[in-house]
């Protein structure tokens, strides 16, 4: 069962929300004129430049607030489908604010900044909408843990076997038990399928060697190779849980260390306004 | 031989437990195959690592096969056992013990390296979860912040506390602080100090003070003259309400492109004509929203003469100057634009209106028209038949007169071959005056002053300049004219051609060539120079429309023909009024450019 999603949150009150905002100011600014054109600096410019920077502080305190409020599950839901629906409308108010003009300087910097920010949000949106759904469905019954017990658990077994097995699928056992990295650095957790990983390629040695053995090993490595098989299968789940989490939350390592540049530039571009006024 | 193996464990607190376990055998496997008889159950042995031989006498020998074997340190293929010796063979460590008993050699071994908890082994290698990695937000959100807080908002506001010297100096660098504060390209004539913002921004926090705009522009005009106390006081009523002066740059923004930053919308001037009224109770001028809608017909600046010859300068609605100019100039513009031409010196010459009016540099107005450029090919001011290279100066009456009695006494003196010299008796053909005749050279002169009186009362009331010129006769103040005897004297009257029929506006005609001159000044019917042929409001309409564009016409707004600042409001008006400028005929008015 599809739980409902935070952008439907109260029969999507803010996007009906948002989408007045933005036909309401859109409406305005095709019919005001202004003597030198529409930009910043005009009584327009400067109504809306006022509801973008409030918009955009307020946007940012919901994410401190979003913390605070995290065990309130209800509520967050609407903070969320409010930060989400209104930073939206940014795009519109910010864009008739500048009345289209842009330049080398850091107005269009705490611009440019804005739009980086509400574009990985959206793909926050993207990320929060599609991976949830693929980690319930790549872990199963499982966590994250109970699949690492599952694998200590073959390794167990593989250890046990492979003591009976020759040096060299020992070695390549042993290598799949200890070598065997699952996530790491942040590189390493976007990684789906790592090159020589250990439990890989003890199993494609086993497959390889399974063919030139004494039938008297060959029972022996063919549970050898059922266990690494098994054993793959469980790391390949982990790896996959690890890179979902991951890409649901890697957005953020950019999404609000670039609201922070935002908030900075954004000082900037009022401050500077006002003191060359 | 005999061998005592003895395998130590221990508890958690570290306590050994030994188990001993005697072994007769010619030699011994050592490693984890379970056919090993010194059996090490560790993966990380090999199935079979080494063999442990007897050679010779009671020499013992362990030989690495399948792994390998340590030894302080060092990796061995072979070594001689000896008492004491630890030998690091994978996970454990072989300890050889002096012979005991019956036994002839020892080994203790103990696992050294204990394998992890399987679980805690498998996560050992699992690193799950961006925040367990490198990875910060709080650190990323600081280092994405702070350079921006430093060079956009620390740097260019230290920048700008600092004295103004230093930062003129700075604005010289390659890279200035305040440089990414600008909003946009300055206007062309202001780029020069682009780099250095305080220039126009001398208060932070504050807007742009009329001061620094009048650093160089000092001598800007007004909206409106201040000659009169009741205007200082509705100047300041109307531009500095509350005790401030209205912002110059509450019209002139710039940082919005070179193209200047002179606006052009008819808000600037509707933001108060459109009620006018309501701002300067005083006020003659009408309320006017737009162009095409409410402006008023146009208003001819007119000359009105006045009864002691000087002439004020009145505007009057057009239909009202329909009474005609007062130039005190005859041109019957008909006369000179026939098509079939005008009979001149040289047989017929076909004018048109560039004939005379020729654009001036600018293109907006034309030059003047003078006797000399113009008028003079065709009215010579020859005055004696027998001598047509002779002309008076078109100068003043004075000029005039003397010019033509200087030519009658020079002749009578000199033996130009003047027939009516010869006529009157003074002297014969070829006879010249002496000294010695004095009543001879007498009646010469007398001649001369009577001949010239005449042909100057001909050039003045009949033949010549009675043809363009008011003349009036007038006697000399003081007597007979200078070495004449007579006293008759003619006033021509000042020629003051209206230069500017709307002085409070541009017209400027280069943008309006593509039309031609008769569709607003049609001059071919025109008997009199009095004729006033400027077009009105209507014929400006059907091209200009208003604020708003309509199909097949071009806006007008009030920038079209109108300036906020007004030149005539520079100074005191009633010096020079440049609207009229009268002619002055004493003054060789050829020479003096006629004012815009």
């Amino acid at each position: 069962m599809r739980h409902r999603t935070f952008l439907a949150y109260r029969q999507y009150r803010y996007l009906k929300a948002s989408v007045l905002v933005v036909v309401v100011t859109t409406l305005i600014y095709f019919s005001t004129q202004f003597p030198l054109g529409h930009y910043g600096g005009t009584g327009l410019g400067y109504v809306l430049g006022t509801i973008a920077a409030g918009l955009i502080v307020w946007l940012m305190w919901l994410g401190i607030q979003k913390r605070r409020y995290a065990a309130n599950n209800g509520d967050l839901k609407g903070w969320l489908s409010a930060h989400v629906y209104l930073g939206t409308t940014l795009i519109v108010i910010a864009t008739l604010h500048t009345g289209f003009q842009v330049g080398l300087n850091v107005h269009t910097l705490a611009y440019v900044l804005m739009l980086l920010v509400i574009f990985s949000g959206f793909f926050g949106v993207y990320a929060y909408t599609r991976y949830p759904a693929l980690i319930t469905k790549n872990l199963g019954e499982d966590t994250l843990t109970s699949l690492l017990m599952k694998i200590a658990d073959t390794d167990k077994q593989i250890k046990v076997l492979a003591l009976s097995a020759s040096d060299e699928i020992n070695r390549h056992a042993m290598r799949a038990v200890t070598d065997t990295r699952i996530g790491g650095g942040v590189i390493a957790q976007f990684r789906h399928r790592p090159r020589n990983c250990p439990t890989r390629l003890a199993a494609e040695y086993l497959e390889e060697g399974g063919r030139s053995l004494k039938s008297s090993e060959l029972h022996l490595n063919r549970e050898l190779f059922a266990l690494m098989l098994h054993k793959q299968k469980l790391v390949d789940a982990a790896r996959s849980d690890i890179r979902y989490k991951a890409m649901l939350d890697v957005w953020l390592y950019f999404h609000v260390p670039a609201s922070c540049a935002l908030l900075a530039a954004l000082t900037a571009h009022v401050v500077s306004v006002f003191f060359y006024w | 031989m005999k061998l005592l193996l003895v395998q130590v464990t221990r508890n958690k607190q570290g306590k050994p437990s030994r188990v001993q376990q005697t072994l007769i055998a010619d030699s011994v496997r050592v490693g984890r195959g379970s056919d090993c008889k010194l059996f090490l159950p560790d993966p990380r042995v090999s199935l079979y690592h080494a063999l442990i031989v007897r050679r010779d006498d009671d020499v013992f020998f362990m030989e690495a096969v399948g792994g390998t074997l340590m030894l302080a340190g060092a990796m061995e293929r072979v070594i001689k056992l000896a008492p004491g010796q630890k030998i690091l063979l994978g996970s454990f460590e072989l300890n050889i013990l002096p012979p005991e008993g019956e036994h002839e050699l020892g080994i203790a071994w103990e696992l050294k390296e204990r394998m992890e908890d399987d679980l805690a082994a498998v996560k050992s290698h699992v690193r799950a979860g961006l925040p367990n990695t490198w990875m910060s937000k709080r650190k990323l959100s600081w280092a994405a912040a702070l350079p921006i807080l430093v060079a956009f908002l620390a740097w260019p506001t230290l920048n700008a506390l600092q004295p103004s010297a230093i930062r003129s100096a700075k604005a010289k660098a390659a890279l200035t602080a305040d440089e990414a504060w600008d909003p946009g390209p300055l206007s062309s004539a202001h780029q020069g100090f682009a780099r250095d913002c305080a220039q126009c921004h001398t208060v932070a926090f504050q807007h742009t003070k009329n001061a620094a705009c009048e650093t160089c522009h000092r001598a800007i005009e007004w909206h409106f003259a201040r000659d009169t106390q009741a205007a200082v006081a509705m100047h300041k009523a109307v531009f500095e309400p509350a005790g401030s002066p209205t912002k110059c740059a509450s019209c002139h923004r710039d940082h919005k492109g070179p193209m200047g930053l002179v606006r052009k919308d008819s808000q600037l001037c509707t933001g108060c004509h459109a009620d006018l009224k309501s701002r300067v109770a005083t006020t003659a001028s009408p309320n006017i929203t737009d162009f095409g809608k409410d402006h008023p017909p146009f208003r001819l600046a007119m000359r009105v003469p006045g009864k002691s010859g000087d002439a004020t300068v009145v505007r009057v609605p057009q239909k009202a100057g329909s009474r005609g100019e007062q130039s005190n100039l005859k041109f019957p513009h008909e006369v000179h634009l026939a098509k079939r031409g005008v009979r001149g010196a040289n047989g017929l010459v076909v004018m048109d209106c560039a004939t005379c009016h020729v654009p001036d540099e600018s293109g907006a107005r034309f030059k003047p028209v003078t006797m000399k450029a113009h008028c003079q090919d065709c009215h010579s001011l020859e005055f004696e038949p027998t001598a047509p290279t002779r002309q008076v100066p078109h100068g003043s009456v004075d000029d005039v007169l003397e010019s033509v009695s200087e030519f009658y006494a020079q002749a009578v003196l000199s033996d130009r071959p003047i027939d009516v010299v010869f006529q009157e008796g003074a002297r014969r053909p070829g006879e010249r005056l002496s000294m010695a005749e004095p009543a001879k050279r007498l009646a010469a002169l007398a001649w001369a002053n009577q001949k010239a009186d005449a042909i100057s009362q001909e050039l003045m009331e009949v033949r010549l300049c009675i043809l363009c010129h008011e003349i009036s006769r007038v006697s000399t103040a003081n007597g007979t004219r200078a070495g004449t005897n007579s006293t008759r004297s003619w006033k021509v009257e000042p020629v003051a051609i209206t230069q500017r029929w709307f002085p409070k506006s541009r017209f400027p005609h280069v943008q309006h060539k593509l039309s031609a001159c008769k569709e607003c000044h049609d001059k071919t019917n025109s008997k009199s120079s009095a004729d006033i042929s400027i077009p009105d409001i209507k014929k400006c309409q059907s091209c200009h429309a208003g604020n708003e564009p309509k199909s097949g016409t071009v806006r007008g707004t009030c920038g079209t023909c109108h300036d906020f600042h007004l030149k005539e409001a520079k100074s005191n008006r009633s010096a020079a009024h440049p609207v009229n400028t009268p002619r002055n005929p004493t003054a060789h008015a050829e020479k003096v450019a006629v004012r815009q």
